[in-house]
């Protein structure tokens, strides 16, 4: 019996060698309705113009660039530049915040206090993103208690500047921001962090004997070889927080709109699926023109970082 | 079961609690979370319901009925819009009742709403409690006969100030934008709704606000985005209940929802007198929201049981004392005599003069257009 098994099992196994994509199936067929035909509707409806009385519908006889016109003419350009402007600061704020903790995390903090780090940023993820971003209607509120301690002149010379009156962030741009880069944070800590814990000591010590400074080490030898996960940080992210507006229908006001909340307002109350979608493809190419920018200024980093570099690394 | 209650609970401080309970309000929640099932919590839970059969889902706007009154009625789910448009679109694009039994939209909206087949005719037969409804609030323009519809209740449009920061009396629109130009500057707040918007303009310059002439809607265009978009703080239609933290100097308000903020401040122990409620004049609005049932509705008859109930006298004093708003129910106001602040929920003739319809007309769309004009303006 055993010696007839051993031989059978290479044919027996032949009805499985069908072709590999079918394994593929599932997602591919995930992908295409849920994602690629989905998108491909918002662009073609961009083309079409509502029609009045009728309530999400889109009037595709005539196609034209109009609603285009419309988004680039208006008022939701000014709109669309602000939005990229909190995404590109709120980005660029996570990794200022970001790369030191991660760099703390992979390289100076022991096993055991790793474990304690790590959950403490993930477990303010187990409540509510609704929650999280409403608790900060509370921080800031004008009569809140930070306010309140604030002017109470606790703080001697930083309370001293701002007792004239309660703090007013609530319901600006400033109020998004700070809750945007609070929101986000763990999106760039996590693979800034398994980027840079990857970075093998061996590597980080061959660079300090061959006369390294510390400060060299970092910047010729981790960033680069963390590149791939500061990359994946950015675009984690960039790409979700110029589509939010949930943060910013929650504490922006009227100053702190972001264009997302204006897809939204298309769809749901000018009931205009057609510049709506408009609207939401400039997002998409909006984004995807920083990201463009953003790969650009890599490729020169790095071209520029080699140039630099002493000792010219080879591939075996 | 013998513990049926499921609300969480916080250790905090009255005061605090206070505070917390005006901030995370569940209406700005809800209205945040939009379409997700509301109140599961209102699953009776056993004990007192002797109607463990009746099941309604009710498609609404957020912190509208009394939740105790509800479970006292049965199982209602219920899940929030937040505005007719969105309303109505949702429900198009459901092709049909979407799961829905009730849905409870603004009067003006509901030509629209029957126009699309979307709800059922109401047999008058299986609503014994209509008659206890005032005359003077069925039969409505959009409705006559009460076709499709029955008045839930009805309310109007104001502002409401801080008189710590806003010196100035507010007495009409007009008052209303001179000091958020000035005073109120980058305090105030306005409704989140496109005709609500435009008109502050048009009750402030004398113009009826369902105009559907060009020259009146370009000049609202106009000054609205160059002229008052700077000076808005934030489009919240419920800013009654922020009352208490102090984001807005200058509000402009739905009746029902000021109340519910001054009740607040009251509850907290702060000065009372420090806010000024006053209703739109020489114009303002008249709106009535209104209980209807959608075709295809599976629980069609708990919806008719559900209506009956709800025109009781006694049920609709229940309900008025927890939004704020009349229900044009027959003699509530002498049931409602003694509720807090009571006259911001009854008007006398001459206030009542002063409110006019809305309509749903050619001037909509533009309407909505100034609307995102001023909210891209006002964040750019």
């Amino acid at each position: 019996m055993e010696a007839t098994l051993g031989a059978q099992p290479p044919q027996q196994r032949t009805w499985l060698r069908a072709p590999k994509f079918l394994l593929a199936i599932p997602s591919f067929v995930w992908y295409v309705f849920l994602f690629v035909v989905p998108v491909g509707l918002v662009i073609v409806n961009s083309f079409g113009r509502k029609i009045s009385g009728s309530p999400g519908t889109v009037d595709l006889s005539s196609p034209s660039l109009d609603r285009y016109r419309e988004v680039v003419s208006g008022s939701f350009r000014s709109l669309l530049k602000q939005t990229m402007y909190t995404s590109i600061l709120g980005t660029v704020l996570c990794l200022v915040v970001s790369l030191p903790v991660a760099y703390l995390l992979a390289f100076k903090v022991g096993p055991k206090a790793k474990t304690a780090v790590l959950a403490l940023l993930m477990v303010p993820f187990f409540a509510n993103f609704l929650l999280r971003t409403l608790a900060w209607r509370i921080v800031l509120q004008p009569r809140g208690f930070v306010s309140n301690f604030l002017q109470s002149g606790h703080w001697f010379t930083f309370g001293q500047a701002l007792r004239s009156g309660p703090i007013e962030i609530l319901d600006t741009r400033t109020a998004v921001q700070i809750a945007i880069v609070y929101n986000y944070l763990p999106l760039m800590i996590f693979p800034l962090w398994v980027a840079l814990d990857r970075v093998e000591l061996h590597l980080r010590e061959a660079s300090k004997d061959l006369g390294a400074n510390r400060i060299r080490t970092f910047l010729q030898v981790t960033l680069p070889l963390a590149g791939p996960g500061i990359v994946a940080g950015l675009i984690l992210v960039f790409v979700p927080l110029s589509g939010d507006y949930v943060t910013a229908a929650l504490l922006g006001g009227a100053k702190g709109n972001m264009i997302g909340a204006e897809v939204a307002n298309q769809y749901f109350k000018a009931q205009d699926a057609a510049s709506g979608s408009a609207i939401a493809v400039s997002l998409i190419i909006s984004i995807l023109l920083v990201l463009g920018v953003l790969a650009t200024c890599f490729w020169f980093m790095s071209k520029l970082l080699k140039a630099n570099r002493a000792v010219k690394v080879v591939a075996r | 079961m013998n513990h049926s209650d499921d609300t969480s609970r916080i250790l905090i401080s009255k005061q605090a609690a206070q505070r917390v309970a005006a901030t995370i309000n569940r209406r700005r929640f809800l209205a945040l979370t939009g379409g997700a099932a509301a109140v599961a919590a209102l699953a009776a839970c056993g004990g007192s319901s002797s109607s463990k059969s009746k099941n309604l889902n009710m498609f609404t706007w957020a912190e509208y009925d009394d939740p105790d009154l509800l479970k006292s009625w049965g199982n209602i789910s219920l899940t929030i819009f937040n505005s007719n448009e969105e309303a109505i679109q949702k429900l198009v694009q459901g092709g049909g009742s979407s799961g829905f039994d009730m849905v409870v939209p603004t009067g003006v909206y509901i030509p629209q709403l029957a126009k699309a087949g979307m709800l059922e005719e109401l047999d008058k037969t299986k609503l014994p409690n209509f008659s206890n409804l005032d005359p003077n609030y069925a039969n409505q323009a959009w409705d006559p006969d009460n076709k499709y519809s029955v008045c839930k209740n009805w309310g109007t449009t104001g502002w409401i100030y801080d008189k710590s920061v806003v010196t100035t009396e507010i007495k009409t629109w007009a008052d209303f934008i001179k000091v958020a130009q000035t005073e109120a500057s980058g305090k105030t707040s306005v409704l989140d709704t496109a005709p609500n918007l435009a008109g502050i303009y048009f009750w402030a310059n004398g113009i009826s606000w369902i105009t559907e002439k060009q020259e009146d809607l370009d000049a609202c265009a106009k000054f609205m985005v160059d002229e008052f978009a700077q000076h808005i703080k934030a489009f919240d239609s419920y800013p009654g209940v922020n009352l208490t933290s102090g984001s807005y100097a200058l509000s402009q308000v739905w009746n029902g929802d000021a109340r519910q903020g001054l009740i607040g401040v009251k509850e907290a122990g702060d000065d009372i007198e420090r806010y000024v409620w006053g209703i739109g004049s020489p114009e303002t609005e008249l709106w009535m929201d209104n209980w209807c049932v959608l075709k295809g509705a599976k629980n069609r008859d708990s919806a008719y049981d559900f209506i009956n109930f709800i025109l009781d006298p006694a049920n609709s004093v229940t309900d008025l004392n927890f939004h704020g708003y009349n229900t044009g129910i027959k003699g509530v106001d002498a049931l409602a005599a003694d509720i807090d602040f009571k006259d911001m929920v009854f008007f006398t003739d001459e206030q009542v003069a002063m409110m006019k319809s809305g309509d749903v007309n050619s001037a909509q769309e533009t309407l909505v257009k100034i609307y995102s004009d001023v909210k891209a303006k006002a964040g750019g």
